[in-house]
């Protein structure tokens, strides 16, 4: 498939891109997350296109796995109001704070945090300890 | 004479036929009504020794706690309680085990919104080793084995006579993300058995089923206590002292009761402060913002490990991200920086995805979600790692230079379009 993003042309490999979305949207709904973290390595090295391309568009396409989800997980009863009602202000102010303080932030400093606070998640998930 | 007597034999006869026949209903009729009436019999035919008494030592309480429990059984006979809340969850068990005759997997879906969101079977103190045991056989231990070798089996009461349903899954009804075929009623015994299992399939721990603190005097009084958990529902808790199937005490109710902040989660069965799941979200999803993600998989895995179902925190989460993603979108498309064309072609991927993945929360146990979802974020920490590689970050410098000129640009030219539009 070709796309057209701001006067400039790329070539899509679909052989790539469906298959590796359908894999990550259903572990990433079967798990509760919208699955941006990994689609954004699958566009940008499995795709090979251009972050500047990326940003939106894989919002966009996780966007119709977490309706779908969403819908899916409503059906089968899955779905807590009390508990959506008080998460979801505290998301709304988790997005208002961010990137207020990102610009006081070292990217590479936090994705390292984040790194090694996955890990030890992982770890614990895991049983590990 | 001779025909007087006839006539006596005659009615004599059919004195005692018809007495015999009168009778025999009656006969026919007995053994059936004493089953029908034997508890209230036993109870009520002054021999108050066949009767158990139970008394609580508070009729209520606020955000859980503790309740006494004493009463009083028949000398030397064995005593159980049964507690349990008014309040109900839902408990769902995918029966995936080969069958050990023919090595077949049912693949049965097991599920009921009638499980008690909490359940205690407090055995005599004597059968403590028989917990001991089962808590030594790690995940592998056996609610019913438990019953039976605490002599339970007939107490075992209030959790068996919940509706279950079930039904036949297969692969194609996962992909099309149907339950299955619903089957036919289980009759008493069967439902028992599966209500066994759907009881560890809730409370997974020996702990959180059974607890042996019961003590009994050689003069029948009995005394327990029982731990209501500050998480636990709020609304009536009933307790019942039983002997055996017959002989048990009347319900004694105990009200439990919460107030804000704190509050009952109905689905995920349990009461939360409301400030801590608060404070998590807004901490999780600030820093989810700073990394460029929702904070999904970074919240998912803190609620289940503070003991939230995995099915009701990942259905509750991915409607909480779908807003922020949508202002995302919004944004994004505001300054033409969305390709609509490998956005919707890549998502409608996702949308099948989407599909199936809820159907397989629903089917894996907590172990399995736990065991996922634990190589999953391994995964992402390597892809993480990645990114802060030098090499990595020399191409993204480009990208990142790239991408901001793009966004002046394009942010540029929507607001001379608006204000031409003007």
């Amino acid at each position: 498939m070709k796309i057209e993003f701001w006067g400039q042309e790329f070539k899509v490999n679909l052989a790539i891109g469906i298959p590796g979305a359908f894999l990550i949207a259903i572990m990433s709904s079967m798990f509760g997350f919208g699955g941006g973290p990994f689609m954004v390595p699958l566009m940008a090295v499995g795709l090979r296109l251009p972050i500047y391309v990326i940003v939106g568009s894989s919002l966009l396409a996780i966007f119709f796995n977490t309706l779908m989800g969403t819908f899916r997980h409503y059906g089968f009863g899955n779905f807590d109001l009390i508990f959506f009602l008080i998460m979801f202000p505290a998301a709304i102010l988790g997005g208002y704070i961010g990137p207020k303080i990102a610009k006081r932030l070292d990217p590479i400093t936090v994705k390292r945090v984040a790194c090694a606070g996955l890990l030890i998640l992982a770890l614990q998930l895991l049983g590990v300890f | 004479m001779k025909r007087v007597l006839t006539v006596i034999t005659v009615l004599a006869v059919i004195l005692s036929f018809s007495m015999v026949y009168a009778q025999k209903p009656e006969e026919t009729k007995q053994p059936a009504k004493p089953v029908e009436t034997k508890p209230a019999e036993v109870t009520q035919q002054a021999k108050p020794a066949e009767a158990v008494t139970v008394k609580v030592d508070k009729n209520q309480l606020s955000g859980g706690g503790k309740i006494t429990i004493t009463g009083k059984a028949p000398a030397g006979k064995d005593v159980y309680i049964e507690v349990w809340s008014e309040r109900t969850v839902r408990a769902a068990r995918l029966d995936a085990d080969p069958d050990p005759k023919t090595g077949k997997r049912p693949y049965i879906f097991y599920m009921t919104d009638e499980m008690p969101g909490f359940y205690k079977l407090i055995i005599p103190e004597k059968y403590k080793s028989v917990l001991e045991e089962a808590k030594k056989e790690g995940k592998k231990w056996s609610v019913s084995k438990v019953i039976k070798d605490a002599g339970a089996d007939a107490v075992y009461g209030y959790p068996a006579k919940i509706k279950i349903d079930r039904y036949q899954t297969s692969l194609w009804a996962s992909i099309i993300g149907s339950r299955g075929q619903k089957l036919d009623p289980m009759d008493e015994k069967e439902n028992k058995k599966r209500s066994m299992q759907l009881l560890k399939a809730r409370f997974r721990s020996v702990g959180a089923i059974f607890s042996s603190n019961l003590k009994i005097e050689e003069d029948g009084s009995f005394k327990a206590t029982v731990e209501i958990p500050s998480n636990a529902a709020p609304g009536k808790y009933f307790v019942v002292a039983k002997v055996d199937k017959d002989i048990k005490s009347e319900p004694v109710v105990v009200e439990n009761s919460i107030s804000f902040p704190s509050v009952y989660l109905p689905n995920a069965g349990r009461t939360v402060n409301v400030i801590w799941p608060f404070l998590l979200t807004a901490a999780i999803t600030t820093f989810g913002v700073l990394m460029g993600a929702g904070g999904g998989f970074i919240l998912n895995p803190i609620l289940v490990m503070l003991g939230l179902p995995h099915t009701v925190v990942a259905g509750t989460v991915m409607p909480t991200v779908l807003f922020s993603q949508a202002t995302g979108i919004y944004n994004y498309s505001k300054i033409k920086f969305i390709s609509w064309k490998l956005g919707v072609t890549l998502g409608l991927a996702m949308l099948v995805g989407g599909f199936i993945g809820p159907k397989l929360t629903e089917l894996i146990t907590l172990d399995q979600y736990k065991f996922l979802f634990g190589w999953v974020l391994i995964i992402l920490s390597a892809l993480m790692l990645w990114q802060t590689t030098p090499k990595y970050l020399e191409k993204n410098k480009k990208e990142q230079a790239i991408l901001k000129e793009f966004k002046k640009r394009a942010e540029e030219a929507a607001k001379k379009k608006q204000q031409g539009g003007k």
